[in-house]
């Protein structure tokens, strides 16, 4: 096969000012992943885009056709790095229900305790990458001080700091280990702790109010329309929840109220991810304090490597921090999945929506737009 | 509405459909002639199911089918719908739903790319995310993962040790 060379192209010259098109990204300090648009510009101000994906394509779904049901939980938590667990739990969902399996009560609430650890994780991760697209590099590195003490909690529970393989068809695979949860809620009052300097870093400080208002506005209509999920649909004052609306987990059993922000632009979408991260740390109280006590955790599988689904095809959704995953699962009755397929929960901001919203905006708030709708390069190639 | 009730409207409002409840709230619905998906779409949408969650294919390769699979949502009634359109594998040829869902675009743009099903009305079915190729498209089940990398990067198995 032939290289592909790129170059910056020139399209239009007169005797005032050149039309260039630009790579924004895969290198480019306002991209967080392999991933970028090619805008065309005339000065300052994108006049058109161009989507170009696929540095990061890793052939996932193709993958998981050539391995067994388990073998593949160790692909899955790697569609996504910041937010794992919510590909492995609807995974195992998927089979369980083709299955028919109901999975012990306290599997199901270490689900909700790995999906709520991680939408943590995760949140930090985009708080701070928000922070840091304004040039606050401070509030994105110490938000990072707090992702990790929550990794280094993962570490202790499921033995891996990022790919946990911890939820399994069936249930989890390690019961929690002596004192860990009492170390988690010492954890839980630092973070919270910290959001006072959050507020007064970022969610409160004038300068990003300015610089985020009317960036990207969105009305929930067309948020509905477009396919939007999760905090960004929620920041357009649209109430939809997985957790709520299709419950899954310890969900059903667990107390709590999804918050909606008014507004519909950046700054919505920043206090809308500011408020599910103070929900996620009380979610996380609430499910050490309704934790159950048995020791059964999984059930039997029998042969691993053995382990078949009966045919049939499903379509299993979980709430992530981004909005809703989904998984649809294909099994022909085999050793391995016929068919997987992975909704990722930005796709639609990212390939559709920038085609509308990109064309009239500055270059220097591309990447606020791209971290405001949270826009992860690994949702759209898998 | 349970998902029986949404069953039994849609199978009676649309002639071509044939809804089946299936778990606790999903519709397995099958369109009956594809060439009518996208009216159908529109039809299954005013009833309620406003968001499109995922749009995929499945490789039936011993029953020369592609099935096209469009998983819905309804935030009003919350069930799910997955709908199914089996087409030709020989002569894959479908609709366009862009005009139900702008995001479909998207995903048939990828579907086009990994399955080479044609959708017919998109606009740009340019290749998203494989650069230059030139075998037949990657996600089809008769694609040999192991003789195409060997072909391309001269690749070998490990030997066993």
């Amino acid at each position: 096969m032939e290289p592909v060379f790129y170059e910056l192209t020139k399209l239009a010259q007169n005797d005032q000012y050149t039309t260039y098109e630009m790579f924004f990204g895969p290198n480019h300090p306002g991209m967080h992943g392999n991933f970028g648009y090619v805008v065309e510009a005339v000065g300052a101000t994108v006049v058109k885009v161009r989507v170009n994906a696929g540095l990061l394509h890793r052939g996932f779904e193709k993958l998981m056709e050539t391995k067994g049901w388990f073998q593949n939980l160790s692909l899955i938590p790697r569609i996504c790095v910041v937010d794992p667990d919510p590909n492995e739990v609807a995974y195992c969902m998927a089979a369980e229900r083709l299955c028919g399996m109901e999975i012990p009560e306290k599997a199901k609430y270490l689900r909700s305790l790995t999906l709520e650890m991680s939408r943590l994780t995760s949140l930090l991760m985009g708080m701070g990458a928000l922070g840091a697209m304004m040039g606050l590099y401070s509030s994105m590195y110490r938000m990072m001080t707090d992702r990790d003490y929550v990794l280094d909690l993962f570490e202790w529970l499921t033995g891996a700091r990022i790919y946990h393989i911890y939820n399994v068809p069936g249930g989890v695979r390690r019961d929690i280990p002596d004192g860990f949860l009492a170390k988690l809620t010492e954890v839980l009052d630092t973070l919270e702790y910290n959001l006072k300097e959050w507020d007064n870093l970022v969610f409160e400080n004038p300068v990003v109010h300015k610089r985020l208002t009317g960036i990207g506005y969105i009305t929930a209509e067309e948020a509905v329309h477009y396919g939007l999920v999760g905090p960004n649909l929620r920041a357009t004052g649209f109430l939809a929840d997985v957790r709520k609306d299709d419950p899954y987990a310890a969900y059903p059993y667990l107390d709590f109220e999804t918050p909606v922000t008014h507004g519909g632009d950046a700054l919505a979408r920043a206090v809308q991810v500011r408020k599910e991260y103070e929900m996620s740390i009380k979610l996380v109280r609430q499910i050490i304090k309704k934790m159950p006590k048995s020791k059964e955790i999984r059930l039997k599988a029998g042969n691993t490597l053995k382990f078949v689904v009966p045919p049939g095809d499903t379509y299993a959704r979980v709430e992530s921090s981004k909005g809703e995953y989904g998984y649809y699962v294909v099994s022909d009755g085999g050793l391995k999945p016929y068919r997987v397929s992975v909704r990722g929960p930005s796709l639609p901001a990212g390939l559709t929506l920038c085609h509308k919203h990109l064309p009239g905006m500055d270059i220097s708030d591309v990447a606020i737009w791209m971290a405001s709708y949270a826009v992860c390069p690994p949702d759209i190639d898998r | 509405m349970t998902n029986r009730d949404m069953a039994a409207k849609i199978a009676g409002g649309w002639s071509d459909a044939e809804a089946v409840p299936r778990f606790h709230n999903q519709i397995e619905v099958t369109c009956g002639n594809p060439d009518t998906i996208a009216g159908m779409l529109h039809y299954i949408q005013s009833l309620g199911f406003e968001h499109m969650s995922n749009l995929t294919c499945v490789d039936w390769l011993e029953e020369n089918r592609f099935d096209v699979t469009y998983n819905l949502w309804s935030y009003k009634y919350k069930i799910q719908a997955t709908v199914k359109a089996g087409i030709d594998r020989g002569e894959p040829k479908i609709p366009t739903v862009m005009d139900v869902w702008p995001q479909a675009q998207a995903y048939e743009q990828e579907i086009h790319e990994m399955f080479g099903v044609d959708f017919i009305g998109n606009p740009d079915l340019s290749s998203l995310f494989l650069h230059n190729w030139k075998d037949i498209p990657p996600l089809r089940k008769d694609f040999d993962t192991e003789a195409y990398s060997k072909e391309a990067y001269g690749a070998q198995r490990n030997k066993e040790v």
